[in-house]
């Protein structure tokens, strides 16, 4: 989804963005992917834990599924009227043997 | 003779897919229903993830509060995501139940602040884990446990 | 600051597509994969078999025998007189690879099997049900028929590639796979493979006899006591329906020109 590139939400892993002051707090807004990797990936992963070195295959797929959670979680913002998300966090979990849930997460406020 | 074969090899999974799959999107659709009537009770208590707190809130007691939920995978959801697991991408059939998940624990969290007299809950945090056995071949329970954290506070008269 | 009471949209973190639509394209779009996979490797089997000639085979497997066979003693009668049948078939067959070597299965279930190395097995039940030589020298014709054709190898190679294929795509044990490769028997021989060792089997019977008559006995026994079954489980199964094997077995004889009456040869399990 690429809505969130249309709003001009900002969002910081800080209590509050930097030089700006919180006016509003609305809430928690969330959001959430879960990606399956395919057997390409597994086998060069596979192959790679031989060898070592960097997953490069793992290190897109991740990066990928955070900038999606991520702007789940900016457009559930931009929904309430906020603009901007403070105190980000992520979190990476297995759900089941070859899918992995990321999920970003931070409260939904107005600076000025 | 065959013809039994066939059914136990085809036949029967099919059924057993189907059954899980009519049963468990029933179940869904109730569960959102009720997250949303509680959502919609609760609507004006706030729960925030970060930790300043507005100057003008005076706080008289404050206490740690937690909310958690372990859901199961179906059925047909596991075989949905096994199948994903060979060509990659979003596993949506998965995505209404970590939604589902975790609104029920952020809402068992704010139900039990509510309960206990708190006014807001600050630093939130959420955790998710897998439980339990998910085999490949669908056999074994498979859970998530989804679990939300954070300090509730007492506040002395009401905040504007 | 200000708190304000407010709640997001609902539906951002859930795609509002109709889950068993994934299901359905998943499971079609898996499907059309995996067969033109299979298409792929049988043709890589294909293209190997062109290249491990017959006396390589018979270099490999010439004392092979599978494992889990419990076979009957080397001085039992009707392994003597079923290895010299063989012998009396084989010699009607110019380019014979190599020789051929019986075994019998201590089984109660009527099968015969052709396996690498010119080895082929038959059970005791098979043994106890034909009636007369000719019955049994068809059999043994037709397991020849897939010596001739190389089914027996094409399996074993369909058996190996498979298993490995799914061995790399499921991460299963690479090792159990050396256990079951050599474990793989005729049911992998398709039905077309079958037809055509019927159609060996035919002219070698005929060749050794001068009709070919009794030769489809066993089929003509099976297709009697056999309920009928749906047309898709046969579909589904590795062997044409007996009824049918019967009936191109008449239209061969037919279109050869070879006697379906002849003089019935008696089964002689004695060792005079």
């Amino acid at each position: 989804m690429n809505v969130s590139s249309t709003h001009s939400i900002v969002i910081s892993n800080t209590e509050s963005i930097p030089g700006r002051n919180i006016v509003e707090f609305y809430g928690v807004v969330t959001g959430n992917t879960v990606r399956a990797k395919h057997v390409g990936r597994d086998i060069m992963a596979g192959l790679k834990n031989i060898v070592g070195g960097e997953l490069r295959g793992y290190t897109e797929l991740l990066q990928d599924s955070r900038k999606e959670a991520t702007e789940r979680m900016i457009e559930q913002a931009a929904s309430m009227g906020a603009n901007a998300v403070v105190n980000v966090r992520f979190a990476t979990s297995s759900i089941s043997q070859g899918a992995a849930e990321l999920f970003a997460y931070g409260t939904a406020v107005r600076v000025s | 003779m065959e013809n039994l074969s066939l059914f136990f090899n085809f036949g029967l999974p099919l059924i057993i897919l189907m059954v899980a799959y009519f049963i468990g999107s029933t179940i869904e659709k109730k569960h959102f229903a009720n997250i949303r009537e509680r959502e919609d009770a609760l609507h004006g208590f706030p729960v925030v993830s970060f930790d300043t707190m507005p100057d003008d809130w005076n706080v008289s007691s404050s206490d740690m509060v937690t909310g958690s939920i372990v859901i199961s995978l179906d059925y047909f959801k596991r075989v949905i995501a096994g199948l994903r697991g060979l060509i990659g991408g979003r596993i949506k059939t998965y995505e209404p139940l970590l939604e589902r998940a975790r609104r029920e624990a952020l809402l068992r969290m704010t139900e039990s602040a509510r309960t206990q007299g708190y006014d807001a809950i600050f630093n939130v945090r959420l955790e998710t884990s897998r439980l339990a056995n998910a085999s490949r071949d669908g056999k074994g329970t498979a859970g998530v446990e989804m679990l939300a954290f954070g300090t509730a506070v007492k506040l002395k008269g009401r905040f504007g | 600051m200000k708190f304000i009471a407010k709640k997001p949209r609902e539906g951002i973190n859930v795609s509002d597509e109709h889950p068993l639509v994934e299901a359905g394209t998943l499971v079609v779009g898996l499907t059309a994969i995996f067969i033109v996979i299979a298409l792929l490797l049988v043709f890589i089997v294909e293209i190997a078999l062109y290249f491990v000639p017959a006396e390589t085979e018979a270099e490999l497997f010439w004392d092979w025998i599978p494992e889990d066979l419990v076979t009957v003693s080397p001085n039992d009668e009707r392994l003597y007189r079923t290895q010299l049948l063989v012998d009396r078939l084989v010699d009607h067959w110019a380019d014979a690879p190599y020789d051929f070597r019986v075994e019998i299965d201590d089984s109660s279930v009527a099968n015969a099997m052709a396996l690498p190395g010119g080895l082929i097995i038959v059970t005791q039940g098979l043994l106890d049900q034909v009636e007369s030589e000719n019955e049994l020298a068809f059999v043994l014709g037709h397991e020849l028929g897939h010596f001739r054709n190389r089914d027996h190898l094409r399996a074993l190679g369909r058996g190996v590639v498979m298993g490995l294929f799914f061995a790399v795509i499921t991460g299963n044990d690479v090792a159990g796979l050396g256990i079951k490769a050599t474990d793989i028997t005729v049911r992998g021989f398709g039905r077309k493979q079958e037809s055509k060792a019927d159609e060996f089997g035919l002219a070698i019977v005929h060749s050794e006899y001068g009709h070919v008559n009794q030769a489809s006995r066993l089929f003509e026994r099976w297709n009697e006591t056999n309920q009928s079954t749906s047309a898709f489980v046969a579909y589904l199964s590795t062997h044409p329906q007996p009824g049918d094997r019967v009936a191109d077995l008449r239209a061969i004889a037919e279109r050869d020109g070879w006697q379906i009456d002849g003089e019935i040869s008696q089964l002689n399990w004695d060792r005079n």
